[in-house]
């Protein structure tokens, strides 16, 4: 099989939605990931003096405390791991032995994909809640 | 037990994936892929880095490890980072263009203009990072 019709076989076994998704999720990731690079990196910079510390625990602390900022921290990494995990599936359906289980893979994805959801909405809370 | 020859299509002389064979575009797709896995193992690094924050209550902890995160290697991966996010994402606009249908027949023009638009992003970025830690005093 030549690599051309390899790929054309990967995109047969990931699927058509899993090709939407992965685009779809792309064009919103750029757009959150921009909003999150600035506001965490570059908003309040006018307001530090030289010496103080960039990023703290208090920064962020006040940053979350507004419904708009959790709102795109928890949904760009719902994204980011949707696409993530996506290409991942697809990088790992061009080796035969996981297209040849492929609901085995997509079981553990979705276990993964969730279990790191989990863990990154509770890591937030003490900057939530602080 | 995965046999070596079912490699074959990958690591042989007569595989696409062989530096000679390989093609613009194939540069392009290998590079994506590459770039793709190393963001999903970073993302999974930057949630244990937040994860100190719950480690202790007034987070001291978060805060000593931003310090250490300020050092000149960090900084350097921090800018590694940058190269690797605007190449994967420009790569993928170039392949949701091809998804839509545009400029499929031009996809090795296409690969150049949009990774002439990511060495402008790079240099942004670089500049970006070199005034946020230089010009406001670092740390």
């Amino acid at each position: 099989m030549s690599m051309a019709e390899q790929r054309i076989a990967t995109t047969k076994v990931a699927g058509t939605w899993a090709r939407c998704f992965k685009s779809l999720s792309e064009v919103l990731l750029v757009t959150v990931l921009a909003f999150h690079i600035y506001a965490d990196h570059f908003m309040d910079l006018d307001d530090k003096s030289p010496g103080d510390q960039l990023i703290s625990f208090e920064d962020v602390s006040i940053r979350l405390d507004q419904l708009l900022y959790i709102s795109v921290d928890y949904g760009m990494l719902s994204m980011v791991l949707l696409h993530g995990l996506n290409g991942l599936r697809t990088v790992m359906f061009d080796f035969d032995m996981f297209a040849k289980r492929k609901k085995m893979v997509d079981i553990g994805l979705w276990v993964l994909g969730i279990a790191t959801l989990v863990w990154g909405i509770i890591i937030l809370l003490p900057f939530i809640e602080g | 037990m995965m046999k070596a020859s079912s490699f074959k299509w990958l690591f042989g002389r007569n595989s696409e994936f062989w530096p000679t064979n390989m093609k613009t575009g194939m540069w392009a797709w290998v590079g994506h892929r590459i770039t793709g896995l190393f963001l999903v193992f970073y993302i999974f690094m930057h949630l244990a880095f937040i994860t100190t924050a719950s480690l202790s209550e007034d987070g001291g902890d978060f805060n000593a490890l931003m310090k250490t995160t300020s050092s000149p290697l960090f900084i350097a991966m921090d800018f590694l980072l940058v190269v690797v996010v605007i190449y994967h994402a420009m790569n993928g606009f170039r392949v949701v263009l091809f998804d839509m249908g545009i400029g499929i027949k031009r996809q090795k023009l296409i690969f150049w203009v949009c990774m002439a638009i990511a060495a402008i992003l790079i240099v942004a970025g670089l500049w970006a990072i070199w005034n946020f830690i230089f010009t406001s005093g670092g740390g």
